[in-house]
């Protein structure tokens, strides 16, 4: 089975809502490919020592989002070509980016040293395409 | 469905009020952690939900019936303290109760003595505590029960037989079971529950999805010296303001923090922060005041 996923139940985001981003992580990188068979939902509440009900309310929302399939009897799997692969993994840039900007911002940095900062990191990151 | 369900549950001992108007329902194949301090009515209360005490007012249901001798056979109670028969061996206490359930699980009353490192010719009265805790769970488990009450399940147990406490009760719920147990450590309820109630003075303070409660609120708080805090105080999303000194103010939102802590932002606040709130918090806020040290987060 899969170690994917990992959950802190002390957080104060919600268990069945750190399961579902990070099965979409999952997906969007590659981690679980299309197809790919997920734990049931007591295996992996039982992996995740978390509650079941919370990890089948996961799955619930991951398959009206169309990231998995759920067919009784057979169980989750990873619904091929959903297109979340794209959407997820822009999504997820895009969180990163908005959650650094805005700690930036908060400490007082103005506009245009943030865009500074933001190019030495983009040269740092991305050394083969120099600005 | 809800399995367990207290209505206006009420107990008085002379003139002390020990469970105060308790109104409680535990849905099937839930697990609910009762939560509160020393003495704010927990065991009270599983007494008068088992009829072990009578309610002084309130009635009680499990699967939609009144609790009688007959309940007893698909409900498995557990006590702090573990009630054996000490002069026997550990076998023998488990034989009894095969011979009594029906539904006795031999092959899994097996499984958990090798899970609990138990040797069933061990005489009762030379376990330590947590052995004898041990022994107490597994005459509830191998029942395979539909109902479950466990009144600090883990205690003196070390810790990794505390995390097999609660894969028990997340298969047992996995597999259908409804439980409601009791524990003075937030860490076990977190991982083990999808509810919780939080119990103080005898009144139920707090209960819900914990999921949803977590979700339901978000704080910001910012360092707010030179901004005209006015029309924050009266953002429609914002359910409460506490200032902190004169430059600190931490706001509870209820929706779109996320949003608040922008406009906060663009009107000159600084290190504007918004936080989860975990289980802690809202224990800490529903029974007021910093928790006392046995109520420490356990991971």
């Amino acid at each position: 089975m899969p170690t994917f996923i990992s959950v802190d139940p002390r957080s104060g985001v919600p268990v069945y809502r750190q399961v579902i981003d990070q099965v979409k992580r999952a997906v969007a990188v590659g981690v679980l490919g299309d197809g790919e068979q997920l734990p049931t939902v007591k295996a992996l509440a039982l992996q995740l020592t978390v509650n079941a009900n919370t990890v089948a309310r996961a799955y619930r929302d991951l398959e009206r989002d169309g990231v998995i399939d759920t067919s009784p009897g057979r169980g989750s799997f990873v619904r091929s070509a959903n297109g979340e692969q794209t959407r997820s993994l822009d999504a997820i840039a895009r969180a990163t980016f908005d959650a650094a900007v805005r700690d930036v911002r908060t400490l007082g940095v103005g506009r245009a040293d943030a865009t500074l900062f933001f190019h030495d990191a983009l040269n740092r990151w991305y050394p083969e395409e120099l600005a | 469905m809800s399995a367990i369900v207290l209505s206006g549950l009420t107990k008085r001992y002379g003139s002390f009020t020990a469970v105060d108007d308790v109104s409680l329902s535990v849905p099937e194949g839930s697990v609910c952690g009762l939560l509160g301090p020393n003495g704010a009515g927990k065991t009270t209360t599983f007494l008068c939900l088992l009829n072990f005490a009578r309610a002084t007012a309130g009635t009680i249901t499990i699967a939609g019936k009144p609790v009688t001798p007959a309940t007893f056979e698909r409900l498995a109670y557990v006590p702090e303290r573990a009630t054996l028969y000490e002069w026997l061996r550990i076998g023998e206490n488990l034989e009894i109760a095969r011979r009594a359930y029906r539904s006795w699980d031999s092959k899994r009353a097996k499984e958990l003595l090798d899970l609990f490192a138990l040797d069933p010719k061990k005489k009762t009265r030379t376990l330590s505590k947590g052995q004898q805790t041990a022994v107490g769970l597994i005459l509830a488990f191998a029942r395979r029960p539909s109902f479950l009450v466990l009144d600090e399940p883990a205690s003196g147990l070390d810790p990794l037989l505390q995390r097999a406490v609660l894969d028990l009760v997340i298969a047992a719920a996995a597999n259908g079971a409804t439980v409601l147990f009791s524990s003075h450590q937030i860490g076990q309820v977190e991982r083990a529950a999808d509810r919780v109630a939080i119990m103080r003075g005898g009144k139920l303070v707090l209960d819900g999805e914990i999921d949803a409660l977590k979700a339901s609120e978000k704080t910001v708080e910012a360092v707010v010296d030179g901004v005209e805090l006015a029309a924050f105080v009266r953002d429609p999303r914002v359910r409460s303001v506490e200032r902190v000194g004169t430059s600190f103010a931490r706001f509870a939102c209820r929706d779109d923090a996320d949003g608040f802590a922008a406009v906060l932002t663009a009107a000159g606040a600084r290190h504007v922060r918004v936080l989860d709130r975990t289980l802690e918090d809202l224990f800490v806020e529903a029974v007021g005041g910093a928790p006392s040290a046995e109520m420490a987060v356990v991971a």
